[in-house]
């Protein structure tokens, strides 16, 4: 039997184990476990159709799932559905508004709902909020005349009003423009720093390596990696190393002597007169390239290791589940001699 | 307090914004003013009423415009706001607020139709001024308003389930307004048929109970007169209650039917709208209520639509039942608890998903069985309840009608019985184990092709010959929508075609015995694969193994 769960401060934040979501014969997120201690910021990625929004949407316990146990500081969340949406804050992913409220009615009704006090604690918690995001200007708006970037920032408000232990948030950066990001990015760290444990997902990759203390790396369902940004892109990142050089004039030329090198290969000329490629050698082969190249009469103004982009990550992780690997040999003799069987019956 | 449930005075703010409500205010109590104004004139000045008399005249007619703005707008608003929320989106942000389920359905209950209430109130001066000054019976207008408040909550609770299960705004709306003019066109001629207690489910009978009260007095004399002649006193159950006590109670019941609907939705998305206990429950809760309104009405004769016409046309001389309305009226009892059978199954019968998620659950608490009657278990045994009681329900109303004085030395065979008995288990039971084994493609195709295309069939072939009765009969009993009228058709009394009475019996066991056979198929194969979920759910594995189909 299992025992009744309840918050305990010593509990990790989320704690999932062997999470499964079915559609009907489709398997949306196939047996992930994860542990996310308090105070971190963990970012969640992959390719469209990774499991992300399923995996929101269960420990928003907006979906049950087909199996599998969530517990967010130790509060069972299918078994202890209320006390669980106490502690946790939902933003959902191009987060809507109700068309016919202003903010400060819209913060409000949610203010109400979490008994966050009288009408005048509400009043004050709503106007903290807005400061907090910048929209204290708004205050008097209808929801329907935001922008974009402002609704986000407004749903944003409205997840943190109850100061939630675990902030759950899906895209909140989606249709931002860079200004609105950086504001966004701001408030996210504020509500770490006051000890709010975030699990966030964007498509903004290289933003969001340098906002979180973890990334998850999620691929058909399963996590495929998961540690710091350096760690992911260590395990994930291209293993052969690669070169970038800035030169200050004649790219083509440089590009065309560097692929007569030894161990150089897939040279290429990118813009602002920089010439990457692939090189196989050691610390010291590349101050020799370095040095043969500068003596070659080529102008080097930048020469360094160039390192997997997160895109480039991705887009590895989104084309191996695209075409998945073949078995291997002594795999494929099991599925082989199994055929006949599996036929007959 | 309903003044301090956050949705409660989402919806006041913005539903009764100035610029809103100004509007509607002002085009209703234009309207009221004017019905006001005219009717009291016209009945003062132009036809000589007496004051009392003519104070009472607007009445009825801002009945009607009262009734418009709580049946029709606010039940529309009720089933459009909440598609409206979920297609928007932020009906996920209701779902996360930490309020008790029954308090956001009463936020929305109480929210969503707020300015059409506040509209309503605004009438309200005027009928109490022509309640005073006409000097109506208080007690009679009173029991009216309590109705008419009781419908208006049940018909927006009626859209609040609109809203939730189906999807899209445009049909929510449109299927509640639908919902709307079937309780009051449909179901009082259903009623004519032996479920008079549908009647109760609008304020009709209390409208005609209490009219003559709050008609101009020589009107109203007359009606109540009539009344009194032709529709003598009846009670449902015998009980010396007003209509409006049955109207309130009948009321009560299926709204809080209703509430446990939108509760169990609100504490869990997938949950069934009703639990297994509740469904049979009211179930047999509807067919005593067929009984103790239908029988007492019997006696009078009341009970038989012939009556009606003849009582429209003022022929009563020498009026008496036909045996075939007799028959037709147990034929149709029987299809409507069937009807009603296979509405509370489709309810209560798990998907496989539901049936995976409840194994898993069971073994995470470290349990070894499904909860009794929670939602993942089988809906077999208790639609085979509901199936019993239906049968009990129907041979016993057919039973009152056919042995009562109308039709001396007529009782109901053996025969009859049995075969309304066999009508309700095979097409309850094999509707339940075709739902819940295969799902719900094979239900609509066999509906489809063995439901509907044989009557059809059989409808063609007997308008075209009287020589191919007798094949339209054999191949029209497959339809389980025909099989209470073959089981009613037991019912041996004088009057019906010979063709029928020769060839019915035996197509009627024929097929019968076809579904009996089929039914107990399907029931084994549902419990076969029920096993098989039980066992795969207690280890992990793709669910892609687990369907058939």
């Amino acid at each position: 039997m299992v025992a009744k769960t309840a918050y305990s401060e010593d509990a990790p934040a989320l704690e999932i184990r062997d999470l499964r979501v079915d559609y009907g014969e489709f398997v949306a997120v196939d047996e992930i476990s994860l542990e996310v201690p308090k105070g971190e910021v963990i970012g969640i990625v992959g390719p469209n159709g990774a499991g992300k929004t399923s995996t929101f949407k269960v420990i928003s316990t907006l979906l049950e799932p087909t199996y599998g146990d969530i517990k967010l500081c130790g509060i069972d969340i299918l078994e202890n559905q209320e006390a669980a949406r106490r502690i946790l804050g939902y933003m959902p992913d191009l987060a809507p508004v109700p068309r016919d409220l202003r903010v400060f009615e819209f913060l409000d009704l949610y203010a109400d709902a979490h008994r966050l006090g009288s009408k005048k604690a509400r009043r004050s918690r709503v106007d903290e909020c807005l400061e907090a995001v910048n929209l204290m200007d708004k205050r008097t708006s209808w929801c329907k005349e935001m922008s974009r970037g402002q609704t986000q920032r407004l749903v944003l408000a409205k997840t943190m009003l109850h100061r939630p232990k675990v902030l759950v948030l899906d895209e909140p950066a989606s249709g931002l423009d860079a200004l609105s990001r950086r504001e966004m990015r701001l408030s996210l760290r504020q509500l770490a720093d006051d000890g709010a444990t975030v699990v966030i997902s964007s498509h903004i990759l290289e933003e969001l390596a340098e906002m979180c203390t973890a990334l998850c790396i999620m691929s058909l369902g399963k996590i495929v990696s998961r540690g710091s940004a350096e760690d992911v892109r260590r395990e994930l990142g291209q293993t052969i190393q690669s070169l970038v050089a800035t030169l200050v004039d004649q790219p083509d030329n440089a590009a065309k002597w560097l692929g007569d090198q030894a161990g150089v290969d897939t040279v290429a000329v990118t813009q602002g007169n920089r010439v990457t490629c692939n090189f196989d050698g050691d610390g010291a082969a590349q101050a020799d390239l370095l040095a043969a190249m500068i003596g070659a009469g080529f102008r080097v103004r930048a020469f360094g290791e160039g390192r997997s982009s997160f895109e480039d990550i991705l887009a590895n992780v989104a084309s191996e589940a695209r075409t998945p690997p073949p078995l291997p040999q002594q795999a494929q003799d099991v599925v082989d001699s199994a055929e006949p069987q599996i036929s007959q019956s | 307090m309903i003044w301090a449930n956050p949705i409660f005075r989402r919806y006041c703010r913005s539903r009764l914004r100035v610029k809103g409500l100004g509007l509607t205010m002002i085009i209703t109590l234009i309207i009221a003013t004017f019905i006001f104004f005219s009717t009291r004139t016209m009945a003062g000045y132009r036809m000589d009423m007496e004051m009392i008399d003519s104070e009472r005249t607007p009445l009825v007619p801002l009945l009607v415009v009262q009734w418009i703005l709580l049946f029709l707008f606010g039940t529309g608003q009720c089933a459009g706001g909440m598609t409206t929320e979920a297609e928007e989106g932020v009906l996920d942000y209701q779902r996360l607020a930490p309020m008790t389920p029954l308090a956001k359905v009463f936020g929305y209950l109480f929210g969503l139709p707020i300015r059409e209430w506040v509209c309503f109130l605004a009438t309200l001066p005027f009928t109490l001024w022509c309640l005073w000054r006409g000097q109506v019976d208080l007690v009679a207008a009173g029991a009216v308003f309590a109705v008419v408040i009781s419908s208006a909550i049940l018909y927006h609770l009626t859209g609040l389930v609109a809203g939730t299960v189906v999807k899209n705004r445009r049909r929510a709306f449109l299927a509640s307004m639908g919902l709307v003019f079937v309780l009051y066109l449909l179901m009082p001629q259903i009623a004519r048929f032996g479920f008079v207690q549908f009647q109760y489910l609008t304020a009709l009978p209390t409208l005609a109970e209490a009219g003559p009260a709050g008609l101009p007095r020589t009107e109203g004399a007359a009606l109540a007169t009539a009344q009194a002649l032709i529709d003598p006193e009846s009670r449902p159950f015998g009980l010396n209650l007003p209509d409006w006590g049955f109207t309130l109670i009948t009321q009560a019941v299926v709204s809080l039917t209703l509430i446990v609907m939108l509760w169990r939705r609100w504490r869990r998305n997938e949950s069934h709208l009703l639990g297994k206990t509740w469904a049979t429950g009211l179930f047999a809760a509807i067919q005593v209520g067929l009984i103790g309104n239908a029988l007492p009405l019997v006696d009078s004769g009341r009970i038989f639509p012939s009556r009606e016409m003849m009582r429209r046309y003022r022929m009563f001389e020498g009026w008496e039942p036909d045996s075939s309305e007799a028959i037709i009226m147990v034929a149709v009892v029987v299809l409507m608890s069937l009807a009603i059978l296979w509405i509370f199954t489709a309810m209560i019968s798990p998907s496989f998903d539901t049936q995976i998620r409840g194994w898993r659950r069971v073994k995470k608490l470290g349990r070894t069985r499904l909860l009794v009657g929670s939602d993942p278990t089988t809906g077999f045994g208790w639609t085979l309840i509901m199936a019993l009681c239906g049968a009990v329900g129907s041979i016993w109303f057919a039973k009152g009608i056919i042995e009562s004085h109308w039709f001396p030395g007529a009782t109901v065979p053996w025969q009859a019985m049995l075969a309304i008995l066999l009508v309700m288990i095979t097409g309850g039971i094999g509707f339940q184990a075709m739902l819940e084994g295969r799902g719900k493609k094979t239900i609509v195709l066999t509906a489809l092709f063995v439901g509907i295309v044989p009557v059809l069939i059989a409808v063609v072939m007997a308008a075209r010959d009287d020589t191919l009765t007798t094949p339209a009969v054999w191949i029209g009993s497959l339809s389980p929508l025909l099989a209470p009228f073959l089981a009613a058709s037991f019912i041996d009394i004088e009057g019906l075609p010979i063709e029928v009475t020769r060839v019915a019996p035996l197509a009627f066991y024929f097929w019968q015995l076809v579904g009996i056979l089929v039914t107990i198929k399907l029931a084994l194969g549902l419990r076969k694969k029920r096993a098989e979920v039980a066992a795969i759910a207690s280890r992990p594995g793709t669910t892609a193994e687990l369907t058939d189909s």
